[in-house]
């Protein structure tokens, strides 16, 4: 549950008062040290020192609606045309006074655009910014036994300063130092979110985190809507069996069956013991009307033993007669 | 009186729900129809139909569960509809047993005492001024 804390830019340095030193010491034993973390030198030299994404709108919060200020500021960069009032309504709970993550996430793909869930490291995060994409971040800036929880925009850091740069709360281009910022977010597990349009990826994503973003999306609008997005994951990872099918599939919906063909036929090549992408290939090329190959690859998916291999034996059974 | 007749009824509903949505997951792919790419990945990922018939009643769970914590019952449907099987359930499981209310912090002056001291070391970020 997500209380967006309310702050307000004040500055009062005498808060360091020292009869605090004992609890200091109880605490540092209590909870470990919390350490500037460490960058390796190739990711260091993977990314540009310097990174702020300029062009990502900044909306304060109101109340404890940071989960809504932090979509509408994505999304805007993203192009889509909405505001806070208009998600407030999609994604705010108000009898927990904040939003949840998976709620963060379908307000994403609500409003058009694939959120990816990436991997909760902080290189992954720094090589997310380099690539220009704005990244959701969940902190707890308590403890774990009295959270509160936050989301902000990562618009940026600087290698050199040791700083994140965040759209956070109240305050635009807020610097964190990497230190502090990596100990409340690694409260929420370091879980963070990129939302892209069908047809751009993350830099950073792994397949299977791929798969679960685009087929959920499809889920939601479909095959036409989410065809871009197979296009790119099959070009980005062109020995995944499962995304040639995926993109076969949406290119089948949409009524393309050479395409779709072209793409069974590599999902095939790429993993032959891929029996959904045998039964699929046959049955788009007898929809084509190329009978002999097509009943050659419905006899390869009959063949394969496991869950699809009744359902294809009647298909082979139904055109072979 | 009307929560005795809730007491009654939910569970009536709940029923009527779970046989309405049984044969729509369990039903298996039309024979020799193609395999969708839902299909395919919920096989990859060996999720069971068992599984897939706990998602469907996770999102009337959902439904009910989101109601009860004051949105607006026009945009529910919405809402539920752009969750993903897998949030639905996570949701569905979690949603009670989270904290609600922001005052939890800094009610105790021993929190407010540690969470000071944090954040002057730089584990925590509750107050502005620390920084």
């Amino acid at each position: 549950m997500i209380d967006c804390p309310q702050r307000q830019p004040t500055r009062d340095r005498n808060a360091r008062h020292a009869g605090v030193l004992a609890l200091v010491l109880l605490l540092l034993l209590l909870s470990g040290c919390a350490t500037t973390p460490r960058l390796d030198s190739a990711t260091r030299s993977a990314v540009a020192p310097h990174v702020l994404i300029d062009e990502v709108p900044f909306h304060g919060q109101r109340d404890y609606q940071c989960g809504p200020a932090s979509l509408a500021m994505v999304l805007q960069h993203d192009g889509v045309a909405t505001d806070v009032d208009a998600l407030i309504p999609q994604v705010f709970t108000p009898g927990r006074e904040g939003s949840v993550q998976p709620e963060m996430l379908a307000t994403v793909r609500r409003q058009g655009r694939i959120p990816f869930v990436i991997e909760g490291r902080f290189e992954t995060l720094l090589r997310e910014l380099d690539a220009g994409h704005p990244v959701v971040v969940m902190q707890n800036l308590s403890l774990p036994a009295w959270p509160l929880w936050h989301y902000a925009v990562a618009i940026g850091y600087d290698l050199q300063e040791e700083t994140m740069i965040l759209h956070s709360g109240m305050e635009a281009r807020r610097k964190e130092s990497f230190k502090r910022f990596d100990a409340t977010w690694a409260r929420s597990d370091r879980w963070a979110f990129v939302a892209l349009p069908p047809g751009e990826l993350p830099t950073t994503i792994g397949t299977e985190a791929a798969l679960q973003a685009i087929g959920d999306f499809e889920a939601v609008h479909g095959s036409q809507a989410a065809l871009p997005a197979w296009e790119a994951l099959a070009k980005r990872y062109p020995a995944n069996a499962t995304a040639h099918f995926g993109l076969g599939n949406a290119r089948h919906a949409g009524g393309d069956l050479e395409g779709a063909i072209d793409a069974f036929t590599a999902a095939a090549a790429v993993d032959e013991s891929h029996a959904p992408a045998w039964l699929n290939l046959g049955l788009a090329l007898e929809a084509a009307g190329r009978r002999e190959p097509a009943l050659e690859a419905l006899a390869r998916a009959a063949a394969l033993p496991g869950r699809w291999q009744s359902h294809s034996r009647e298909a082979l059974e139904r055109f072979g007669e | 009186m009307m929560k005795k007749l809730y007491r009654y009824l939910s569970p009536l509903l709940i029923l009527a729900l779970m046989l309405g949505s049984l044969p729509v997951v369990a039903a298996p792919a039309p024979a020799g129809g193609m395999i969708t790419t839902q299909e395919a990945l919920a096989a990859e990922r060996s999720q069971s139909d068992r599984e897939r018939i706990h998602a469907v009643l996770a999102r009337d769970d959902v439904r009910d569960q989101l109601v009860a914590q004051g949105v607006d019952p026009a945009e529910v449907e919405a809402r539920v509809a752009a969750l993903s099987d897998a949030e639905a359930a996570q949701m569905a499981e979690r949603l009670d047993q989270m904290p609600a209310g922001a005052s939890v912090v800094g009610a105790l002056f021993a929190v407010f005492v540690i969470l000071l001291v944090t954040d002057i070391l730089g584990l925590t970020n509750v107050y502005p001024f620390t920084r």
